[in-house]
């Protein structure tokens, strides 16, 4: 959308929302001061000022009828900026929308963000959901995805046309106590690399199907997941290169089992073929389509307790990346919240294994990337007052892995104190350190100051 | 090629629009916030609510309990329940991870909040080139079509 769009969708929802009947502004702003020293880095001192600011209003007009909008704006208040000029923002959300007491019917137009089967998306346009008679859900949407910034103009321009439009859908049908089932689709962008002029070697369209269910028959079995394939019509790949040519972008599932309420076991299994997955990608160096092979996962977690007191889960994931290899994630985390106390505190270890990385040149040599990780962390409040502390440590096996700069043990700690000034207004302060391979040293003071007013109703955050 | 495109989509969309009024289930809709305030981290909704089909989801209480599991893996639940996600949770609660465009880490808004998940806490620009090479398509959900303004750095 263009900046003139932009401000014209502000304004007219800005000034929809002063007819709600009941309107919430809440915002929070952020200014940090932050020094950097690093390996390949100047040293650097940034003080960015950040304002979150966000409005809800319903009731506008109509019962049924609401406004919200969301954004941020920043400006650096020193000479060095981690961003693209000094000062910018960004209009997350803002929308009106239409909500019927019968049916979950639902219409959204403005900006807003999609959540409907394979689309999760921001997207300047219209939406609407609906439940139908006999369990069935169905949803559509449709617009200009919002689009940001490729690496140069040249690309830039090809993004842009190639992205003209979104659009998609999902039908579903409930089982009243047992679940839903659904199938998904989106097309984002008309204008595939395949039927442009000229020599385009990067698809920025999408166009995937996608199936997704959820089963959870009692609170003891908990069956969900989604598999995602692409339909889009790819340009040929790149002479020499041997990527996976499945049509699977991805299946991810999950299994919960609840034998009672203090004991739980989960299961995940995912797989993702890189040239079905990446489809669409605007970082195509990072995300690279036309990798061989495939990335498969597979997790386990056992959780005793409950977060109420004392909880314990032990987890183990194992991910195999077929270019480079396999790596084991195993540990424990533990939270205990004293019975009569405003306290609460965790500590947690884990253990990466992970298969060496080849690095090729005159004689082939490998260097190792298995690291151990601790962390602890506490919360507590006592009248106005809230402080926390939080400290992660990470020890690398192989001190010779090149991206460690020869630092093999590394650390960050934060502590937090904070003063609810009332009940609509809280402020509060952060200070860090840490030890990086990177920024050998990285000092950071932050400043927060939450307000919220209006008429909030009721629920949780 | 776009105006064609949309011409046929809002057709389609008016079409289909159209035939789910006549077809709308007359079911009282999830409310539109949580009649009583929830306070704790990780509230279990069967602590209250029997373990009944809630209204408008058809779904059990039992299934929104949030378990570290379904904490972790929320996508599922607010893929197909978004409706009852919202009467707890406004949009820009979601919007503290996930950002179209962001300006800060979750791991940094959230640095006061050690008890939420958050992910890249604990000097993670360094940690990414290790994560990085184990699983890039954990990178990708976020930072595969947005939010890779800062990738860009040194991924060109």
């Amino acid at each position: 959308m263009k900046f003139r769009s932009s401000a014209v969708l502000l304004a007219t929802l800005a000034s929809a929302a002063a007819w709600g009947q009941d309107v919430n502004v809440y915002g929070t702003t952020l200014v940090q001061l932050w020094k950097q020293e690093g390996a390949g880095f100047d040293k650097a001192t940034f003080a960015p000022a950040t304002q979150f600011l966000g409005v809800d209003a319903t009731g506008v007009g109509m019962e049924a009828l609401s406004v919200h909008l969301f954004g941020w704006g920043r400006s650096d208040l020193a000479d060095q900026s981690r961003f693209e000029g000094k000062g910018g923002g960004e209009l997350m959300f803002g929308y009106l929308k239409y909500r019927a007491p019968k049916g979950n019917l639902e219409m959204q137009a403005g900006r807003f963000t999609v959540n409907q089967g394979v689309a999760i998306e921001q997207v300047d346009g219209a939406s609407v959901r609906a439940d139908l008679i006999g369990g069935f859900t169905l949803s559509a949407f449709g617009g200009r995805p919002v689009l940001y910034k490729t690496i140069d103009p040249a690309s830039q321009t090809e993004y842009d046309l190639q992205r003209d439009v979104i659009f998609g859908g999902r039908l579903g049908k409930r089982f009243s106590k047992y679940g839903e089932i659904g199938v998904s689709f989106v097309q984002d962008g008309t204008t595939s690399a395949k039927y442009m002029d000229g020599s385009n070697t990067q698809d920025y369209t999408r166009r995937q199907v996608a199936a997704d269910l959820r089963f959870t028959p009692t609170t003891g079995f908990d069956l969900t997941g989604r598999t995602v394939y692409d339909v889009n019509h790819h340009i040929n790949e790149p002479a020499g290169t041997d990527s996976n040519k499945s049509k699977i972008a991805e299946h991810d599932y999950g299994i919960g089992l609840r034998f009672s309420p203090m004991f739980g076991l989960n299961g995940t299994y995912t797989q993702r073929n890189f040239r079905a997955y990446y489809a669409g990608t605007n970082l195509p160096s990072l995300f690279n389509r036309y990798e061989p092979g495939k990335f498969q996962s597979q997790g386990l977690s056992f959780v005793i307790g409950s977060a109420a007191s004392l909880e314990a889960i032990i987890d183990v994931k194992k991910t195999d990346r077929e270019t480079y290899g396999q790596a084991t994630r195993f540990g424990g985390d533990l939270r205990w919240r004293p019975k009569g106390t405003t306290m609460q505190t965790g500590l947690g270890y884990h253990r990466v294994s992970a298969d060496d990385v080849p690095v090729s040149g005159v004689f082939v040599t490998t260097y190792g990337i298995s690291y151990n990780e601790i962390r602890a962390w506490l919360t507590y409040e006592k009248g106005k007052l809230t402080a926390s502390a939080d400290a992660i440590h990470h020890s690398f096996t192989d001190k010779a892995n090149p991206n460690l700069y020869g630092k093999s043990s590394v650390y960050e700690v934060v502590g937090s104190v904070g003063y609810q000034a009332g009940t609509q207004f809280k402020i509060s302060g952060d200070l860090s350190y840490g030890v990086t391979p990177l920024l050998e040293k990285e000092t950071r003071v932050l400043f927060r100051a939450e307000f919220r007013f209006g008429m909030a109703s009721k629920g949780g955050k | 090629m776009f105006k064609k495109v949309l011409l046929r989509a809002s057709l389609v969309i008016s079409l289909v629009g159209l035939l789910a009024c006549s077809l709308l289930s007359p079911e009282t809709s999830v409310a539109r916030s949580h009649p009583e305030g929830v306070t704790g981290s990780r509230p279990m909704c069967t602590d209250c609510h029997e373990n009944e089909p809630m209204k408008g989801t058809l779904k059990l209480y039992g299934s929104f309990n949030h378990t570290p599991a379904f904490v972790k893996d929320h996508k599922f639940a607010a893929n197909q329940d978004n409706g009852t996600c919202a009467t707890c949770h406004s949009q820009s609660s979601c919007a503290d991870c996930h950002q179209g465009k962001g300006v800060l880490s979750p791991a940094m808004k959230l640095a006061n909040r050690p008890d939420r998940m958050s992910p890249h806490r604990g000097g993670y620009l360094a940690l990414h080139r290790v994560e990085g090479k184990m699983d890039p398509t954990g990178c990708f959900k976020c930072h595969g079509r947005a939010n890779n303004q800062l990738c860009t750095t040194c991924h060109k």
